[in-house]
C-alpha cells in the first residue's frame, strides 16, 4: 500500500467537503501521471520467465508483461511495454512496482478491486478494463508459468 | 473579433452549416492562444489529457468536479456556474472555445450545459483534440491562471433539456422522434454500457420504444471534424430524424446525447431537440417504464 496515491495523503477516508474532494482528486491524478510520464520498468526483460501480450476488443491498447523469477520463486524483474491510453500506461507502471518480490500464487490471487482502489477508484472506475490490462495479462502468463513449473515438477 | 468572426464563417460555409459560427478550426485557436478575449476550455473523457499536455492557456474543466452537483443527480445552479465563469476570469463577453478528446465528445456536452445558461458565445474547436495533436500543434503542462471576474447568468433555461416525464408523455405522440445514441449492442440490451466500461448503472437492457438508433459518433469523421450538413442531413433524415419533428436524443447518462443534440441545433438548425440527460442509467431502472428488446 505504500506505494499507492493514498500513501501521500489519508485525506480520503474522511473526505467531507467538495473542496478536499477535488484536492484528494488532483492528488490521485497526480500520481498517475507521475507513473504515465516517469514509466517505471518499461521496455524488453532478458531473460523472460514470462512473455504475454494483453489487449481489450474494441480497444487499442496493447501491453505485453514480462517477468522472471528468482530460484525461490519470487519475481526478480518485472517489465512492461506497449502503447496504451494514459490510465492502462500508469497502471502498467505501478503493477510492475508492486508485483516485484511476489510469487507467481501471490500474483494470481491479487485482486484487481484492491489495484483500482490504489490507483484511485474516483479517477478510473470509468475505464476498469484499461487501469486492469496489465495486472490481468500478467496474472495469464504467470498463471501458465506456474502450470509449467508444477508440471516440471510433477515429470 | 468581427473580422475572424466572418473569416471562420466564410471557411465553414462550404460545409454548409446553418450556424457555421459555432466551430471554430484548430488554425483559427493557434492564432488566439494569447487572446485575453478567448478562453480555452478543455474537456476531455480522459481525465489524464488535460495533464498530459494541453493548449497554451487552456483550463480544465473536470465533469466530476466542476459541473455536477455534489448531492443530487443534477448540474451546477446558476450560482454554481456564476462561480465557476468567474475563477475561470470568464466575463459575459468573453469568448468561449471547448475541446477534447473523442470527437469533441465531452466539448459538447459542455456546450449544451452551458447553454442552458444562456451563454451563446462559445465554440466548439472543429477536431478536438485529435486534429490538434496530428497537426503537430504544441501541447504544454503549464497550468494557466486568470484574474476572477464577475459573471452574470440568468436563470437556467431547459428548452434544451428533456425529463422522464416528458418522454413518457410523448410515447405516442406522432410528432415525437427518440434518438438513441449508443452503441448498437446497448440499443439491443445486450450491453448496458459501452464495450469495456462497467457494465451496471441499469437494471434492464433495451432501448426507449421507438427510438431510432443513431450511434453519435456517426456524426464525426475520422479526424475527429464533423462531417459536412449534406452528410449529417442524410444520416438523420434517413431516419425520419427531420426538422420539424420533436426531437429528444439520450444515451446512458446524457453525454454522448449531448453531442447529437450539437449536430442536430447547431450544425443542421433544427428547432427543437431537447436532450434526456437521465437517459438509459433512469429509464432503465424505472419501474414499469416501456422497455422494446428484440
Amino acid at each position: 500500500m505504500l506505494l499507492s496515491w493514498h500513501s501521500i495523503n489519508y485525506r480520503h477516508f474522511c473526505v467531507s467537503t467538495g473542496e478536499n474532494q477535488s484536492m484528494d482528486r488532483q492528488e490521485a491524478i497526480e500520481f498517475l501521471m507521475d507513473h504515465y510520464d516517469n514509466p517505471r520498468n518499461k521496455g524488453p526483460l532478458e531473460h523472460a520467465d514470462v512473455s504475454v501480450t494483453g489487449g481489450n476488443p474494441g480497444c487499442a491498447d496493447v501491453i505485453t508483461m514480462q517477468a522472471r523469477f528468482d530460484k525461490d520463486g519470487k519475481v526478480e524483474a518485472v517489465n512492461w511495454d506497449g502503447d496504451g491510453c494514459t490510465i492502462s500506461s500508469a497502471a502498467a507502471s505501478f503493477v510492475t512496482e508492486i508485483t516485484r518480490g511476489m510469487t507467481a500464487e501471490e500474483i494470481e490471487q491479487m485482486s484487481f478491486e484492491d489495484l483500482v482502489e490504489q490507483l484511485g477508484r474516483e479517477l478510473v472506475m470509468t475505464r476498469p478494463t484499461c487501469a486492469t490490462l496489465a495486472l490481468g495479462t500478467l496474472k495469464k502468463g504467470v498463471h501458465e508459468y506456474a502450470m509449467h513449473k508444477r508440471a516440471e515438477a510433477a515429470d | 473579433m468581427s473580422g475572424t468572426e466572418s473569416a471562420t464563417s466564410a471557411a465553414n460555409d462550404a460545409t454548409g452549416y446553418v450556424h457555421p459560427e459555432v466551430l471554430v478550426e484548430t488554425s483559427w485557436v493557434a492564432a488566439h492562444l494569447n487572446d485575453s478575449n478567448v478562453r480555452v476550455i478543455e474537456a476531455s473523457e480522459d481525465v489524464l489529457l488535460y495533464e498530459v499536455g494541453h493548449l497554451q492557456g487552456a483550463l480544465k474543466l473536470d465533469w466530476h468536479v466542476d459541473v455536477q452537483d455534489p448531492i443530487t443527480r443534477d448540474f451546477i445552479d446558476q450560482q454554481g456556474f456564476e462561480k465557476l465563469m468567474s475563477r475561470w476570469g470568464i466575463s459575459n463577453d468573453t469568448t468561449i472555445v471547448l475541446y477534447g478528446d473523442k470527437n469533441n465528445w465531452y466539448a459538447c456536452y459542455t456546450y449544451w450545459l452551458f447553454s442552458m445558461y444562456g451563454n451563446t458565445n462559445m465554440k466548439i474547436m472543429n477536431g478536438g483534440r485529435l486534429k490538434w495533436e496530428a497537426e503537430g500543434r504544441p501541447l504544454t503542462k503549464e497550468i494557466p491562471h486568470f484574474q476572477a471576474t464577475t459573471y452574470h447568468a440568468p436563470a437556467r433555461n431547459e428548452s434544451n433539456r428533456a425529463y422522464r416525464d416528458d418522454v413518457l408523455s410523448g410515447l405516442k405522440d406522432a410528432n415525437r422522434r427518440l434518438i438513441d445514441v449508443r452503441s448498437p449492442q446497448e440499443y439491443s440490451g445486450e450491453l448496458l454500457h459501452m464495450v469495456n466500461y462497467p457494465q451496471e448503472g441499469a437494471q434492464r437492457g433495451g432501448h426507449i420504444p421507438t427510438a431510432k438508433s443513431i450511434p453519435w459518433a456517426i456524426a464525426a469523421n475520422p479526424d475527429g471534424t464533423f462531417k459536412s450538413a449534406d452528410e449529417l442531413r442524410q444520416i438523420y433524415s434517413g431516419k425520419d430524424i427531420v426538422p420539424n419533428k420533436d426531437v429528444i436524443t439520450y444515451c446512458r447518462i446524457g453525454e454522448r446525447s449531448a453531442h447529437t443534440w450539437f449536430v442536430l441545433t447547431q450544425l443542421l438548425g433544427y428547432p427543437r431537440v431537447r436532450n434526456y440527460d437521465g437517459s438509459w442509467t433512469e429509464w432503465g431502472n424505472l419501474v414499469r417504464a416501456p422497455i422494446e428488446k428484440p
